[in-house]
């Protein structure tokens, strides 16, 4: 290896992380999940409401499922642009690693043609 | 009877654009008993809708990314069967005979067929050509402990091809004339 | 501690932390973690990705040590789930410039600090090289793996890894002249 390349070794010796990056892991490390807590749902029936608030309610209700709605819209565009991304990514991996195999095989047909071919001749097949 | 004639018609004109976008394109089985026996194997199976996507993702910053955005951007599929194994021929011929059989339907030329005694590896490179143009390329390579093969279907843009070849470290190729041409300069010294 | 004195002190330490033995698993991580951050600074040129990096490699680890089948496998295993990682998070656009050096970083100095401008400088120009080519670079000079190795941890030809490496120093050199912090003679 020449000078430049001990430089470089050098230059890119290992850096520790910060104090305690062994703790952090340990501490971000998959936990056994606490049992579920169930809490029974109680229906409370309320008396008629007064006029005003009937006056308002229905309109905000429809306001607030709006809203949700369009939330909802987003994260599942959201959601899907992730997928995709996902997909996306998987795919060109595998389109990379065909592309590894194809050049080696070529790679390999180019070596063995470079090999002085063998003294006896052998027939070759004929392709119609 | 003559909507039946006009049905018929219909269905051949559907099917002869159909019939060229298949051309090039090979019956690959998926070989799960060979993938069983493997010590390890490599299934690659993009058609065009997944090809699109992963050439799509391809990061044009990366020289080898960059290289394969250019050669995918005609292709319409790409296939690849790679086993190996822990011992030697653990595969049967007749795995690929089936696939040879294939590549004697016409249109189709072996424009490579590299036999190795010494490695005991064979290595066959087909190419279907239609219309002046190379619409499929085909691999065949069987070593002692690994089976591969590779089918690319679509506007085969040789030079493209090539280009991918410094990216991947093989050199060149003289893929149309069927020679192999050694060009040191594209071949990275070991260091 | 390294791998190889580990592997006289601690022949169970991997056995032990598969059986969910905490202490043996936070030995493991500290055996590699200077290994693995490193990998990520240098990929990413950030602490805190590095660290988030490193996190998730050793994340990684944990889930999977029952395929791991010896401390030597380990470190190979670290090494190349960290660059291939580091390399997803580069494309992923996050991390697409080569950010400046943070102040006060510390570059581990070897006993006679030659040259701390000229180290800086190397980080600098390694973090310009693409992607691939910088893992090439990382795991030869910094992880000193051989070839083949790099060839197996990033599934690419050897062929491909050696050209990397010919291309990356090419032009490493070449700036390090142009910046006049080498002499064409300093580099035979």
């Amino acid at each position: 290896m020449n000078d430049f390349e001990n430089r470089l070794r050098r230059a890119l010796r290992p850096v520790e992380p910060a104090d305690g990056f062994a703790e952090r892991v340990m501490r971000a490390l998959p936990a056994q999940h606490a049992p579920a807590n169930v809490v029974p749902l109680v229906i409370v029936r309320q008396a008629a409401p007064v006029s005003a608030w009937r006056r308002f309610s229905a309109p905000a209700a429809l306001a607030a499922s709006l809203l949700v709605a369009v939330f909802a819209g987003q994260h599942v565009a959201t959601l899907q642009a992730a997928r995709e991304e996902q997909a996306g990514l998987a795919a060109s991996r595998e389109l990379m690693q065909a592309l590894r195999v194809t050049s080696q095989k070529l790679d390999l047909a180019y070596e063995a043609v470079q090999r002085p071919a063998p003294a006896p001749a052998v027939e070759e097949e004929n392709r119609s | 009877m003559n909507a039946r004639i006009g049905l018929t018609l219909i269905a051949l004109l559907l099917a002869a654009p159909a019939c060229a976008q298949t051309r090039g394109l090979l019956k690959l089985p998926e070989m799960a008993a060979l993938a069983d026996k493997a010590s390890e194997s490599v299934t690659v199976t993009l058609d065009s809708n997944l090809l699109g996507l992963g050439c799509r993702f391809l990061n044009a910053e990366e020289p080898d990314e960059a290289a394969a955005k250019k050669v995918c951007q005609s292709l319409t599929g790409i296939y690849v069967r790679k086993f190996t194994f822990d011992t030697d021929y653990a595969y049967p011929k007749a795995d690929i005979e089936g696939i040879r059989r294939q590549l004697a339907a016409p249109g189709w030329s072996r424009i490579v067929e590299a036999r190795s005694k010494k490695e005991s590896t064979d290595v066959d490179v087909y190419l279907l050509v239609d219309g002046g143009k190379a619409r499929g390329l085909a691999v065949i390579a069987s070593e002692p402990r690994e089976l591969a093969i590779v089918n690319i279907v679509g506007n085969i843009d040789l030079e493209k091809l090539h280009d991918l070849e410094g990216q991947f470290g093989v050199p060149e190729l003289q893929i149309e004339s069927g020679k192999k041409a050694p060009k040191e300069a594209s071949k990275p010294k070991a260091q | 501690m390294n791998p190889e004195s580990a592997q006289g002190e601690e022949p169970l330490l991997l056995e032990r932390a598969r059986r969910g033995d905490e202490a043996a698993f936070a030995a493991l991580i500290r055996m590699h973690q200077a290994s693995v951050f490193s990998i990520g600074f240098r990929m990413l040129n950030r602490r805190d990705a590095a660290e988030d990096l490193a996190q998730d490699v050793f994340l990684q680890l944990y889930r999977k040590l029952d395929s791991i089948e010896s401390l030597e496998h380990a470190g190979f295993w670290l090494r190349r789930v960290a660059a291939n990682l580091a390399i997803d998070w580069l494309r992923r656009a996050a991390y697409t410039r080569a950010a400046p050096l943070e102040d006060g970083v510390e570059i581990p100095a070897p006993p006679t600090c030659e040259d701390p401008l000229m180290d800086r400088e190397l980080v600098r120009l390694l973090g310009e090289l693409a992607p691939a080519a910088r893992a090439v670079m990382v795991l030869r000079y910094q992880e000193d793996r051989d070839v083949a190795e790099i060839a197996a941890a990033l599934d690419m030809p050897v062929n491909t890894v050696k050209s990397h490496i010919k291309r990356s120093l090419t032009a490493m050199r070449g700036k390090m002249i142009g910046a006049q912090l080498l002499t064409a003679e300093e580099l035979s």
